[in-house]
């Protein structure tokens, strides 16, 4: 008699033993979660800021700055040349930290053709970089898509407005 | 009289103990390994944020600009550089103090578009940072010299140039002229202090071991080479090697696209052969050899019609 009710005891004892770990791996991953979320929205949040930063600088980074190309220096001038270029290099696809990087070109207005080798420079949108994945909103500025042309007597420079559009990948998911 | 032992505990309670040592030792050891992931956190978001920040260091037309980044917390900032791939890549890595115990974090935040030069490990608070474009012929990217405001460097006897550049930039650990006990001393044409410049043969001395630089504007990799630990500035060199490389790929592509326009068509032979010799660098005593290709390249581009740079 005095056993059972000793074993009785050890299983009260073992049931309050797993009751209270698993109240700690409850709160365990409870932590853990609001944990993760946090830093899913850090990482977008910093996502964010870089495309926010970068769309005001990326116009004079060597591969899409007119340089002194088209006269005087200029900010915020691309060279649709080198533009059309690079769209075709997949070396570039991890090179800026984003998941898109287009030119829309908005005077005048060519629509949604996008751009390749067969209607350069007749055309409207330049899918620098694609990864197809899901993006947070665009950040964009304005900028100056240079040129140059011919009208079989004189080779002039003709520059373009455009909307130059970048998006970061959205973590969150 | 019945004996009795010291200590009497039954099976329940001793069960209970041990029970409880196990739960509370895991607690413990599950509280520190969170606070490890919550510190290693902290470091690669700080380590992402700096590289973020340095995205308004690129420069348009200005010849040098610079900034400052405060951290809370002690920081030691450790330069990776990698020179594999198509563009190598720049990792920053952060240890934090904590509670006086550092605290070393294996996340590597990585940056194929940044160019960091600076020893291998920069300690402080406040950062300083300053960038200047490297041109070569064209523009490859922007430099960025990191340094601790703890460390103040004097340039003694410097050209005019670097010493108007220098007072400009009003960097307060970077000194002209008046050098304290403590400064890194940096000499011009003098073989006598801790980092010794010499623009005859386009080397920096440092630490017993030299280094070279060029460029269009040769202040570039100069301070490079000077704010930099060797094996960063090779590795760094290298990769900036690797954009030329890309970047010529794309002007000569350019020089087809314009041809058709009625442009000349006389760069393309010496820009493929500038990035063959890009990509084919060893270390910086190579950049006298690719500078002279770089020279004709850009003598091809001022004799065109159409400029393609």
């Amino acid at each position: 008699m005095v056993s059972k009710i000793g074993q009785l005891k050890i299983q009260e004892m073992i049931f309050m033993i797993v009751a209270v770990a698993l109240l700690f791996v409850l709160v365990g991953i409870f932590f853990l979660s609001i944990n993760l979320s946090n830093v899913k929205q850090t990482a977008t949040s910093l996502a964010e800021q870089n495309s926010i930063l970068l769309v005001s600088k990326v116009a004079n980074s060597p591969e899409l700055s007119c340089g002194n190309a088209f006269g005087t220096s200029r900010t915020n001038c691309i060279d649709f040349d080198k533009l059309i270029s690079l769209s075709k290099k997949t070396e570039y696809s991890d090179f800026w930290g984003v998941a898109k990087i287009e030119v829309r070109k908005i005077l005048p207005d060519e629509g949604d053709k996008i751009c390749d080798d067969s209607n350069y420079p007749n055309c409207g949108i330049v899918n620098v970089l694609d990864k197809n994945v899901k993006i947070l909103p665009y950040s964009s500025n304005f900028v100056s898509l240079c040129r140059k042309e011919t009208d079989g007597k004189i080779i002039y420079n003709k520059c373009e407005l455009a909307v130059l559009l970048i998006a970061s990948e959205d973590k969150t998911q | 009289m019945e004996k009795k032992g010291a200590l009497e505990i039954s099976f329940g309670w001793l069960f209970a103990i041990i029970a409880g040592i196990v739960i509370i030792f895991l607690a413990i050891y599950l509280s520190s390994k969170l606070i490890n992931v919550q510190q290693t956190t902290i470091s690669a978001e700080t380590g992402q944020q700096i590289g973020i920040l340095l995205d308004p260091l690129e420069t348009s037309f200005e010849s040098a600009q610079t900034t400052s980044i405060t951290i809370p917390t002690e920081t030691r900032i450790n330069n990776i550089c990698d020179p594999s791939g198509t563009f190598g890549e720049q990792y920053i890595q952060l240890d934090q103090e904590s509670f006086n115990k550092w605290i070393k974090t294996n996340i590597n935040v990585g940056f194929l578009n940044k160019y960091l030069f600076s020893e291998r490990q920069v300690q402080g608070k406040k950062f300083y940072i300053f960038s200047k474009p490297f041109n070569f012929p064209f523009k490859i990217a922007d430099l960025m010299y990191i340094t601790s405001s703890d460390v103040r460097y004097c340039f003694f006897n410097s050209p005019d140039e670097i010493t108007t550049e220098i007072s400009q930039l009003n960097q307060s650990n970077l000194i002209v002229g008046n050098c304290s006990v403590g400064d890194i001393k940096i000499c011009f044409g003098d073989s006598t202090c801790d980092i010794n410049v010499d623009f005859n043969s386009n080397s920096v001395d440092k630490n017993g071991t030299s280094v070279y630089f060029g460029g269009a504007d040769e202040s570039a990799l100069m301070y490079a080479a000077i704010f930099s630990d060797k094996n960063v500035y090779e590795c760094q060199v290298k990769r900036l090697m690797s954009r030329l490389n890309e970047i010529s790929s794309l002007y000569v592509d350019k020089e087809l696209l314009t041809e058709k326009k009625g442009c000349d068509n006389n760069a393309g032979a010496d820009l493929s052969e500038l990035s063959s010799l890009a990509r084919e660098l060893n270390n910086s005593g190579d950049l006298e050899i690719v500078k002279m290709k770089a020279d004709v390249v850009d003598g091809d581009n001022n004799a065109r019609m159409c400029l393609l740079w």
